[in-house]
């Protein structure tokens, strides 16, 4: 992926593309806003990792002035302002997510994967396919090799959420931001007891597994090779 | 210190800018001109009342002695004005009667413009009072001659000078009693702004439970002086706030940091390969989550301090959040072997902050469970109350916490002893009263017979539109 991070703290930046960097991918950075919208404003980065507190153009401004030039590249903010406020004016200046700093590595990497591989909203499906396991949005039905599979609403939920991003990592954060509305981290294995029910349901008599645990970093849907 | 010298010099006051100062000579303008005033009355009054008196005098002398002309002709007359300067022994009364021809038939006026009507006259060295000043009335006579009748008018000019001199008295004492009284009143006014200002000075320097002197009278200054002093205590109470919250802070962030460091050292000592380097970083990385865990609830009980959240507040599915909340803190509670009981009332809608009302319910929900008895039993209940609003508690069966001390766990980083076991950051529940208090919740602590009740008593929720589901 072509990345484009703007951040004037030399140090966070550093650390950011180093790690972007040996992920494999190409990574541009930008130490002030001004910049950052001069090098993404031809809409040629796959995705932004953009600083809320800039010089010269601040985060906010950035997104803004992109937006009304039509660039449609998906923003990240990164902040050391942690309120829902700020998380809120963020994404209604058209970022599309937000962290708080600090951050964990893993959980940026894993969101910006999320990010560029997102499918445009237009071509929203209707029936999401994994393997074999197949998920019917209008009917709300859920089925592996045509048997069918009775889901909770929260388990349902979960199951969308992985489908959608299937083959990414999906960290704990994203899911209890995106499953449960949890803007916070409430410190019980609700997201673990959730995972584990719903393997059982999908793994049934020794069928390959399809959800699988990332070490530290989180969960990957994923079809058996 | 030469910057407290500077400002000790700009405070010092110039007198002729002084409010006793304005006071006074305000004071003495006034007392001024109401002396002016008085006694221009009084000149006029009596003066004219003495100048009048004069006239009418001259007027009914000068009748009777016309009334004599007629009757007995000009000698008799004559007879009359000689027999009136014979007895006026006071020397104040003037006559002349001329003939047709202008010659003097009788009198002590010994020539004077025979023109008819009132004039005042100073007699010239021929006459017989010399000097005297008159006032007179000249009368033609029928058939020609010529009467004159005057008075001196010395007496009036001595009221004159009379009042003249009292006036002067009066003003002089005036002068002197509004001097005195604006100094006294100036004195006190200045008195007892450098009272304050001294009391603030001490405040200033330092000595911030230092108050401004209060009298028994209750004056403006008494009343100003108390508003003072109530914002003083204030801010007092707002300083002491802040300081309790920032040594609780310093206290409560050096225990973690301390155990961050003590892990770094002892794996700088000790650690002997990649799997012992490994698992020391880990352990570095977790305790500083717990740091930043610390640093969000404080940053998160500060905003909901403020009140600035009230500007976002919108209108969401309490019921739905109260289920997501049970959900989230069921696993919790089945690994301590608890029953986690809920009776939800669904589709109740409140209007607020859903974020911070989901974490204070999680929080509520994780004391239950962390401090809740092991195998035992943990309820959430959520019921529109009969008042209108909602009533939402958590209850457990463990050990509660005793009456004297529910006010403080409200407070931040305050962890009862029985509690030191268990793992949190002492802030959950300080948190739970600030969002409650954001949103007018009514928070009590009670008791479960076992365990604790904690009651929140919701107001502004009603039936939403949906299911609630």
């Amino acid at each position: 992926m072509r990345i484009l991070v703007v951040e004037d703290d030399a140090e966070t930046a550093d650390y950011v593309v180093r790690g972007l960097t040996e992920a494999g991918h190409t990574v541009d950075r930008a130490a002030d806003g001004r910049e950052g919208l001069f090098l993404a404003s031809d809409g040629g980065y796959d995705v932004l990792v953009v600083d809320r507190m800039l010089p010269k153009l601040d985060g906010l401004g950035l997104v803004r002035a992109l937006r009304a030039a039509g660039v449609r590249s998906p923003v990240l903010f990164l902040t050391a302002r942690t309120g829902v406020g700020d998380r809120v004016e963020g994404l209604e200046a058209g970022a599309d997510d937000y962290l708080g700093k600090p951050f964990a590595f893993t959980e940026l990497a894993a969101r910006l994967n999320a990010l560029a591989r997102r499918p445009p909203l237009s071509a929203e499906a209707t029936v999401l396919r994994v393997g074999d396991l197949e998920m019917d949005l209008l009917k709300r039905l859920v089925t592996r090799a045509g048997q069918r599979i009775e889901l909770q609403p929260r388990e349902f939920r979960l199951l969308e959420f992985l489908m959608r991003r299937a083959g990414q990592v999906v960290t704990r954060t994203m899911l209890l931001e995106g499953v449960w509305d949890f803007h916070f981290d409430p410190k019980t294995s609700v997201v673990e007891t959730h995972i584990s029910r719903l393997r059982a349901k999908l793994d049934r008599e020794g069928a390959p597994p399809l959800i699988h645990t990332m070490r530290g970093a989180g969960y990957c849907l994923r079809a058996p090779d | 210190m030469p910057r407290t010298d500077a400002r000790a010099r700009e405070d010092r006051p110039r007198w002729w800018g002084s409010t006793a100062f304005r006071i006074t000579l305000l004071h003495l303008v006034l007392t001024l001109i109401g002396t002016l005033a008085l006694s221009g009355v009084a000149w006029w009054a009596s003066t004219g009342f003495a100048l009048r008196q004069l006239a009418q005098d001259v007027e009914r002398d000068s009748g009777l002695l016309q009334q004599a002309i007629r009757i007995g002709g000009p000698r008799s007359a004559a007879i009359s004005i000689e027999a009136r300067l014979a007895s006026d022994r006071s020397g104040t009364q003037y006559y002349l009667l001329a003939g047709p021809d202008g010659a003097r038939l009788a009198g002590n006026l010994a020539s004077a413009p025979q023109t008819p009507g009132w004039r005042q006259l100073r007699l010239s060295g021929a006459d017989a009072g010399a000097g005297a000043e008159l006032l007179a009335l000249g009368t033609p006579l029928p058939g020609g001659g010529f009467l004159m009748v005057g008075r001196d008018i010395a007496p009036v000019r001595q009221l004159e000078g009379f009042l003249l001199s009292a006036a002067g008295w009066v003003g002089g004492v005036a002068l002197l009693l509004g001097l005195g009284g604006g100094l006294l009143i100036g004195r006190g006014v200045t008195r007892r702004a450098a009272a304050m200002g001294t009391a603030l000075a001490r405040v200033e320097a330092g000595e911030i439970d230092h108050r401004l002197p209060v009298r028994r009278g209750g004056d403006e200054f008494d009343r100003l002086a108390r508003r003072i002093n109530t914002a003083l205590d204030r801010v007092q109470g707002l300083m002491q706030a802040l300081r309790q919250v920032t040594d609780d802070i310093a206290h409560d962030l050096r225990t973690p940091l301390n155990r961050l460091r003590q892990r770094l050292e002892a794996a700088l000592r000790t650690a002997q390969g990649e799997a012992d380097w490994r698992a020391a970083t880990e352990g570095a990385i977790l305790d500083c989550e717990r740091l930043l865990d610390i640093f969000a609830a404080l940053l998160r009980i500060a905003q909901a301090e403020s009140g600035a959240r009230r500007a976002g507040f919108t209108r969401f599915d309490l019921s739905a959040v109260a289920e997501t909340v049970a959900e989230v803190h069921a696993p919790a509670a089945e690994e301590r072997g608890q029953s986690l009981e809920t009776a939800i009332a669904p589709g109740l809608e409140m209007l607020g902050d859903s974020d911070l009302v989901t974490q204070m319910l999680s929080n509520l929900l994780d004391n239950a469970v962390k401090h809740g008895r092991a195998g035992g039993r943990v309820a959430l209940r959520l019921a529109p109350a009969s008042s209108g609003g909602a009533v939402l508690t958590v209850e457990d069966d463990g050990p509660g916490i005793p009456a004297g001390a529910r006010g403080a766990v409200l407070h931040r980083f305050h962890r009862l002893d029985a509690a030191r076991a268990t793992p949190g950051t002492g802030l959950g529940l300080a948190l739970v009263k600030a969002v409650a208090e954001l949103h007018g919740i009514d928070l009590h602590l009670g008791e479960a017979m076992p365990g604790l009740r904690v009651t929140l008593a919701i107001p502004g929720v009603t039936p939403g539109q949906g299911s609630g589901a």
